[in-house]
């Protein structure tokens, strides 16, 4: 018998041949959730500034005023609807509320996440722009 | 009569794996699995595969078609193309034992743990006469212990340990119709960091299962059961 | 542990979407000033908010780590040592937070 090695074990999760709108939504909310710890572990460092006093934070703000930062709030915001949409869904499923149609609301989730992210951007580049 | 590409994956534990075309001739109403016999019987005897019953109910014949886990017996030729290539791989996260085949004895120890019964009497026609010289009619139960669901399980991939969907909707059965079984024994199974906690609902058991078995529904009710007996036992003292 | 993954989530539905959008869109010309935070937070049902707040998402972003790295083929003996030093980390981020919330709210006193 050919021994699986450990690290090709461990990527399983990974790999998306063969698999459908559920293991996407999978990788998806997983891709999604370290994502999110990495931006809570710099959010947090980050605001290390306000401790620092008025000039410290006031000047980080006007530099997350720039284009690119708000660029990649926009994508914070992307990932955010993503998974908390996402949340939403795989709590119901994982209690086994609305199997048959979960390729249906992994659409949906996706709809709904786009069309937020755009009315959040919109709304950023409007307002803080 | 239309040839039939097929590349399968061939090799023996011990050596890397790789992919071998054939050609088969057969008509379009032939399935998969009477190409892979075909060519089992003309081009190589070597060759390793599991089958039984050719109808979808023995469960021996699972393999990955393009990726994606099937039963060879009720996979249609017609659904490929002749200029195509089918592609044909054993299922993952058993162990492999050469070509097409694989080690299913981790999962059947599992269900047997759990005590899973393939057939069962059938309450249906209980109550009904028996036709002449029939002693008892018995029922099959929908899973057929194929393993797809569980090559298919992104979970599964990583955590040996995991007890996988099929396992789990077979607990899940068991305490829906207990018979005297022991419900005890079967909650503490499932009551497990590896158990029906384990699952991320990647949903990809119930949509490869070719016997409707759904397992992601089956373990979001088992959990919801584990959730009221925690409660019952919190609220009610350690009863 | 996936029933807490899925409870606190649904709780951060709420305190995380309040959080982007006082953050955000609520602050005149977007994000807050200095001024803005410690004014923010010198209101004690928004300070309790926010700690409730920042503890919920620790809880929920190590649980959420220590499931993933479960995925590495990690056996009961390391994950017990994992659960201790991600519980640390945890304590240490919500320590860390509630320090620096207090000094800013003190400083608007
Ligand atoms: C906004 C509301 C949120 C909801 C509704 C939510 C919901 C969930 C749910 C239900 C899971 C379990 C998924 C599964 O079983 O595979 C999960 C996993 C996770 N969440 Fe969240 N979450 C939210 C916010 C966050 C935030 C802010 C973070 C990071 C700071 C985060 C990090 C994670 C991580 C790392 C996982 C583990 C992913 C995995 O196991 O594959 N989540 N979340
Ligand atoms: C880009 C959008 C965001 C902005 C502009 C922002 C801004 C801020 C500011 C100004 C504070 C300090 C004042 C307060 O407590 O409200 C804060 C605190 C906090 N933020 Fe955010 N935030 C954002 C997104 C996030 C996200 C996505 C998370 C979660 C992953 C998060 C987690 C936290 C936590 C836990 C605190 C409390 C820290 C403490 O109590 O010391 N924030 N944020
Ligand atoms: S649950 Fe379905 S896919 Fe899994 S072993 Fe049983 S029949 Fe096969
Ligand atoms: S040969 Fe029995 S299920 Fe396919």
């Amino acid at each position: 018998m050919r021994e699986v090695p450990r690290w090709k074990r461990a990527s399983g999760w990974i790999d998306l041949r063969g698999r459908r709108e559920g293991g996407l939504a999978f990788l998806l909310m997983r891709l999604t959730g370290i994502g999110l710890v990495i931006y809570l572990f710099l959010h947090l460092y980050v605001l290390r500034l306000l401790a620092q006093g008025p000039e410290a934070w006031d000047a980080f703000i006007a530099m997350a005023k720039s284009p690119l930062f708000l660029a990649l709030d926009g994508l914070l915001i992307l990932g955010i609807l993503y998974h908390a949409l996402n949340g939403v869904r795989v709590t119901l499923l994982g209690l086994g509320i609305g199997v048959p149609h979960q390729a249906r609301l992994f659409w949906g989730v996706m709809a709904l996440t786009l069309l937020m992210t755009a009315i959040a951007a919109y709304a950023i580049f409007t307002i803080a722009g | 009569m239309p040839t039939w590409q097929l590349r399968l994956l061939r090799g023996r534990p011990g050596s890397s794996p790789r992919l071998e075309t054939y050609r088969v001739e057969l008509p379009a109403e032939a399935y998969l699995i009477d190409a892979v016999e075909k060519i089992w019987a003309e081009q190589d005897r070597s060759l390793l595969f599991r089958h039984a019953c050719h109808h979808a109910s023995c469960g021996a014949c699972g393999v990955r078609v393009n990726g994606r886990e099937r039963l060879m017996c009720i996979t249609p030729l017609r659904e490929f193309s002749p200029d195509g290539v089918i592609q044909v791989e054993p299922l993952r996260h058993f162990p492999w034992l050469g070509d097409l085949l694989v080690d299913v004895s981790p999962m059947m120890r599992r269900m047997a743990e759990v005590g899973f019964a393939i057939i069962r009497r059938d309450e249906l026609t209980a109550d009904r006469p028996l036709p002449e010289g029939i002693e008892q009619i018995t029922r099959f139960e929908d899973c057929i212990e194929c393993g797809l669901c569980l090559s298919a399980c992104p979970v599964m991939a990583a955590d040996e340990a995991y007890l996988g969907p099929a396992t789990l909707a077979a607990i899940e059965r068991m305490l829906a119709e207990p018979r005297g079984g022991d419900t005890a024994r079967l909650l503490t199974l499932a009551d497990d960091p590896h158990g029906a906690w384990r699952c991320h609902s990647a949903m990809e058991c119930t949509a490869v299962c070719p016997s409707n078995v759904d397992p992601a529904s089956a373990i979001g009710r088992l959990r919801r059961r584990l959730i009221v007996e925690k409660l019952r036992r919190w609220i009610g003292g350690g009863r | 542990m996936w029933i807490w993954q899925a409870f606190t989530g649904l709780l951060l539905l709420i305190l995380l979407t309040l959080h982007m959008v006082f953050n955000h869109f609520v602050v005149e010309g977007g994000l807050r000033t200095y001024r803005d935070v410690v004014a923010y937070l010198s209101h004690p049902v928004v300070f309790t908010w926010e700690i409730l707040f920042l503890v919920v998402v620790t809880a929920h972003a190590l649980m959420g780590v220590r499931a993933i790295l479960l995925d590495l083929g990690i056996g009961p003996g390391t994950d017990r040592w994992l659960k201790r030093g991600l519980t640390l980390v945890g304590l240490g981020i919500i320590g860390y937070g509630v320090w620096l919330s207090w000094w800013i709210r003190s400083r608007g006193a």
